[in-house]
């Protein structure tokens, strides 16, 4: 069959379908290929897609009937973890309650088949609604390249050309490596194992117990105690009537402390008030997936070259700065982006690296690189042993201190902080903390 | 050679699903081809290959169900298959073998054929029954649970697994088969194959356009609720070293559940 | 007053045990709502086994003898099944749930135009129906079901009820048959691996089932051993009956058998859904398997977290010692 396709995309992940979704609104013709069974069928990272773009997407996809999507953020916390105590900080709005949402929780299997679907009806609209197709449980095995240009894929013993290829395949990036934009070698102390649990509750005494209201939903990072010791953090999100509970640590960390994700998960699951937050749920669903830590040292060199983009994950656009993991939002938009750049590409009728380098300065322009420049030093404190050891332990400390009232006289809060300073970390390295702190927000 | 193969698209039996007040309530409303649908399609398309050259060779569709059925038909012509019929039911979902059947016995009534092919039950319910209904219905002769097929001029030969072991059975055309999923593993679709897919025909009927009577789409068997299974709990696991743990197991076989 | 009919299957002359708890069941439901139990044998040699049926309490046996018989083939079946139906005109027409009963179950509801409910775990009779119990989801959960109407055709899964015998003096009802050979037109030319004298696993009292991580000589040769020290049948996962290591027939799961045995022994089986689906009912499951995360641990009562071919050797010296 010799048809040639304007663009191939390769994953349909986030930003393989935020991409397809803009390349079919804009009558181009193409293939997004996805290797499960359905999109969404390999991804097991349920958690807030931030930011409003998705309205960009599929316009008042709140309206929807049965949107993908399960509750909107309206409720944020971040806790600090020690042995037995908990300390958040916890902030509710209801001026996050009106749409256009600035976080929805998603379910990726769902979320994905449905946007999926958007795609598939975006395309049965566009010019090409024969020619363009979503093929799933197809794995590309390679990018064909000539005269180190992209000029098609092979599957199995398939071939099919095209003027383009978006590599958006996420963060086992084989193909990235192939074509050559992505070194090799990924050390492994970037890298991290994302796990998770779908914790079911009887929806009632879900919403009671997390105080929902409607489809109003809430997030929770964690840092400290929630991984043991390992580089790291924990997260909990709520569903409609499920939570997604779960982890990531580092890869490396884990492996020389001797320590699975499992074994982790489990440790995570019965702290005191973890095990409150839990009870009666039944787990449904466990996943495991690498995802990497955000640093910025291991994004490829370029993003682009003649003929083939990365993005999303692929092109490692993900940061995990505590205060949210961000990588869908970012996927997305690299995804509109990049499809932008392939519309343009077509107009001028040149796929080379001179066009496809607007990409890489679209995305420096936009919120995406912005923030992944700017929280580096977030993500770099974040991986530190003092953010997921010392200052929990600091934090919970004071607060055990502070909330005590054990009919003695009470002291000072300063004085209860410095004590807690001394028992946890030397004044120098706080103020070295602070310092880096400081710097990175 | 003519196959049609009824198919028939059913939920995915590996998606969580949870019970509220006797009600099936589904995570996703994910669904597939009937996996012993997918191996009668895999087996149509051998057969009509091997024939190839003699005489035209056609695998054709048939599928009774809801709009959304269509994803389901896409995969059988993904695979293979050189046409479709989709018999929209549109809200009705809750016909029995028996209904299916006799909607399919009407929608073959005025066809030619040489083989009707089923799957040996659906993959949900695990009924077993619209494949010889229907052979009934259109007075043909059949075999349940092939797990082999060969054409033999216009006889079919059917392996099917009995009570006494695997008989061979050799049925004149036109027949009806239902197949076991043993028998061959199904193609996954090629991306060309998903390709063409789309341009082959589809023809979708309603209901009403079949010669049937009221009364024949009325159940006599209802589903009237669902029920956890009695949770089986997990017991002991044991681990260590193996001569120990050997030991220690069949001590507890013979002593405590006393089954030795 | 109605009229329970229970078909009694043979195989390898001798009734399938299931057939006698179908038959034990309605006999208890025929006191009970005061109906009549009847049993139908339809075989070459029908009247061999008449004696041991009327122990089972059937009030009137019905049978159909013709050398036709001696295979299972489906068109003098079904001719058969419908002139006893015709005689006995039952409420309920109830049998066990064999490849030979999956065969014909559809065809017979369909000429009779009866309500029809196959493979269930359990069911009772309502005042204008029956309430049956089915596994469905590979058996993860169960279904409710009513068959509503004068005549309802049900399969019953082996192993749902208990097989006791209640003496009667039932009288015996030979039904003429014949069929012309031109009204049979699918051949059987042969059969392939006949069971012989084996046990039916359906029937097993003690299965060792060997899944992939046993097919290799020595793992077979392990699973063999054991089945003998224990007089187990021996049946398979279907990575096994695939690859051609075991007979298919061997196969237990949602394509297979579905077998309750007092003991299951689960050698490097994993524990998917469609192979539990076949096996969960039984007494008393122990599995074998070296991933102490395998889902078969989630059903076993005696867990064993290890490599089989270094468990089962001491295992079955064990098993030895025991036994003598
Ligand atoms: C446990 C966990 C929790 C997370 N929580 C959050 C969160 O709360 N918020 C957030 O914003 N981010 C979160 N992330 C990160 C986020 O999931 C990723 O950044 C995001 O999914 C990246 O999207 P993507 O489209 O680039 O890649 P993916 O979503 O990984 O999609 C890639 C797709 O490509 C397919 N594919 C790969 N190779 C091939 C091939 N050769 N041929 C065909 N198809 C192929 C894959 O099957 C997959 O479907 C989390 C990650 C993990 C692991
Ligand atoms: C429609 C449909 C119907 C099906 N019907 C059936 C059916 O009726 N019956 C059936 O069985 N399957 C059926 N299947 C297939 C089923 O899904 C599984 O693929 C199959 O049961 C797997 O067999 P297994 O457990 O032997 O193999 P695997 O899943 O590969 O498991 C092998 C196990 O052996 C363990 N192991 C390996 N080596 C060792 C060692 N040295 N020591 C200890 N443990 C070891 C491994 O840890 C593993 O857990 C069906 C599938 C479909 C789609
Ligand atoms: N709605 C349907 N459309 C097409 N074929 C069907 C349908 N329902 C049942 N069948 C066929 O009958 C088989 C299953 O029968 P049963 O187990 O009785 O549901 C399937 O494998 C199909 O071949």
């Amino acid at each position: 069959m010799d048809e040639k396709f304007d663009c191939i995309i390769v994953g349909a992940g986030i930003a393989g379908l935020a991409a397809a979704m803009i390349l079919a609104r804009n009558n181009m013709k193409f293939l997004l290929i996805e290797k499960g069974d359905f999109a969404g069928a390999k991804n097991v990272s349920g958690g807030v897609l931030w930011g409003t773009d998705l309205a960009r997407l599929v316009p008042e996809y709140w309206k929807e009937k049965d949107g993908g999507w399960e509750r909107f953020i309206n409720h944020r916390r971040l806790t600090f973890m020690d042995e037995q105590s908990t300390f958040s900080l916890d902030f509710k709005s209801s001026h996050f309650d009106e749409p256009p949402y600035s976080g929805v929780v998603v379910l990726r299997s769902k979320f994905d088949r449905w946007l999926a679907e958007k795609v598939q009806e975006a395309i049965d609209e566009s010019d090409y609604a024969m020619e363009s197709f979503i093929a799933t449980n197809i794995k590309v095995d390679e990018v064909l390249m000539e005269d180190n240009k992209a000029m098609g894929i092979r599957t199995g013993d398939e071939e099919f050309h095209t003027d383009s290829v978006i590599i958006a395949e996420g963060v086992n990036n084989l193909l990235s490596r192939q074509v050559g934009l992505q070194d090799d070698y990924v050390p492994a102390d970037h890298m991290l194992t994302g796990i998770k649990e779908v914790i079911r509750f009887d929806q009632k005494v879900l919403e009671d117990r997390f105080q929902l209201d409607g489809l109003s939903g809430m997030s929770n990072e964690f840092v400290g105690y929630a991984t043991d010791g390992v580089e790291g953090g924990g997260f909990l999100y709520t569903n409609r009537d499920t939570i997604s509970l779960g982890l990531v640590a580092g890869i490396k960390d884990m492996r020389e402390k001797e320590k699975s994700p499992h074994d982790i998960l489990n440790h995570f699951k019965e702290h005191p008030v973890i095990r409150d937050t839990i009870k009666g749920g039944e787990v449904v669903e466990y996943s495991a997936h690498v995802v990497s830590s955000g640093d910025k040292r291991v994004m490829p060199r370029q993003l682009y070259k003649d003929g083939v983009l990365l993005c999303g994950e692929a092109a490692n656009l993900l940061i995990n700065a505590g205060k949210a993991i961000q990588g869908m939002d970012f996927a997305l938009r690299s995804g509109i982006i990049g499809a932008e750049t392939i519309i343009k590409a077509k107009e001028q009728g040149d796929f080379s690296s001179r066009t496809l380098q607007e990409y890489r300065q679209a995305l420096d322009d936009s919120y995406v690189m912005k923030d992944i420049n700017n929280f580096q030093d977030a993500v770099h404190m974040l991986h530190s042993p003092e953010m997921y050891r010392d200052i929990p332990n600091l934090v919970c400390d004071f607060g055990r201190t502070f909330f005590t009232i054990d009919n003695q006289p009470t002291q000072k809060s300063r004085k209860l902080f410095s004590a807690s300073v001394k028992k946890h970390s030397s004044y120098w390295d706080l103020i070295k903390i602070g310092f880096k702190g400081a710097k990175s927000l | 050679m003519k196959f049609y193969i009824c198919i028939k698209q059913v939920p995915d039996i590996n998606a969580p699903v949870q019970i509220k007040n006797g009600d099936l309530i589904r995570d996703t409303d994910r669904t597939v081809l009937n996996a012993y649908d997918a191996s009668a399609v895999e087996e149509a398309l051998v057969l009509t290959e091997k024939n190839e050259g003699e005489e035209d060779g056609e695998v054709e569709v048939v599928l009774v169900g809801p709009d959304n059925a269509s994803e389901t038909i896409r995969k059988a012509l993904a695979m293979g298959a050189d046409k479709a019929t989709h018999i929209r039911t549109d809200g009705n979902t809750d016909y029995d073998s028996s209904v299916y059947a006799k909607i399919l016995a009407s929608f073959f009534k005025d066809k030619e054929y040489d083989v009707i092919s089923c799957g040996k039950q659906s993959q949900d319910t695990d009924a077993g029954l619209t494949g010889s209904m229907l052979a009934e219905y259109l007075d043909l002769p059949y075999a349940t649970n092939a797990v082999g097929l060969q054409m033999e001029g216009n006889q079919l030969i059917v392996t099917r697994q009995g009570d006494a072991g695997r008989e061979v059975i050799a049925l004149p055309g036109p027949c009806l088969v239902t197949c076991s999923n043993d028998m061959n593993e199904p193609r996954i679709p090629s991306l060309k194959g998903i390709m063409q897919s789309k341009r082959k025909p589809v023809e979708t009927i309603g209901l009403e356009t079949l010669e049937m009577e009221e009364a024949d789409l009325q159940t006599q068997t209802t589903v009237t609720g669902y029920r956890e299974k009695p949770e089986r709990e997990a017991g002991q696991k044991f681990e260590g070293d193996p001569e120990e743990l050997a030991h220690k197991v069949a001590k507890l076989l013979d002593e405590e559940a006393n089954v030795i | 007053m109605s009229t329970l009919l229970t078909h009694i299957a043979i195989s390898d002359g001798t009734i399938k045990r299931s057939s006698l708890e179908v038959l034990s069941y309605l006999r208890q439901q025929a006191d009970t709502h005061g109906h009549d139990a009847e049993a139908v044998i339809i075989d070459a040699a029908a009247s061999d086994f008449v004696e041991q049926v009327r122990q089972y309490g059937a009030s009137k046996i019905y049978t159909v003898e013709d050398p036709v018989f001696k295979n299972h083939i489906n068109t003098p079946l079904l001719k058969a099944l419908a002139l006893v139906m015709d005689k006995a005109d039952p409420y309920l027409f109830a049998f066990a749930s064999t490849e030979g009963t999956k065969d014909i179950l559809g065809a017979l509801a369909a000429n009779q135009d009866a309500a029809v409910l196959s493979d269930v775990s359990a069911f009772e009779l309502t005042g204008d129906g029956i309430k049956a119990t089915r596994p469905v989801m590979a058996a993860k959960i169960l279904s409710e079901n009513e068959a509503r109407g004068d005549k309802i055709l049900i399969s019953v899964r082996s192993g749902s009820y208990e097989a006791n015998p209640k003496g009667a003096d039932g009288e015996v009802v030979n039904i003429d048959f014949s069929i012309d050979e031109n009204e049979i037109q699918a051949t059987l030319r042969e059969i392939i691996g006949a069971s012989g004298d084996k046990v039916d696993l359906s029937e097993a009292e003690t299965i060792v089932a060997a899944g992939r991580g046993t097919r290799d000589e020595e793992g077979q040769r392990l699973v063999t051993e054991l089945a003998s020290v224990l007089n187990a049948s021996i049946g398979a996962s279907r990575a096994l009956t695939e690859a051609g290591i075991l007979d298919p027939s061997l196969q237990i799961g949602q394509t297979g058998k579905v077998v309750s045995p007092r003991l299951y022994i689960a050698v490097g089986i994993s524990g998917a859904i469609q192979h539990v689906a076949g096996m969960a009912s039984s007494k008393v499951i122990v599995a074998i398997n070296k991933d102490p995360e395998a889902p078969i641990f989630d059903i076993a009562d005696y867990g064993i977290v290890g490599d089989l071919y270094k468990v089962l050797p001491p295992f079955i010296e064990e098993l030895k010692n025991i036994k003598r």
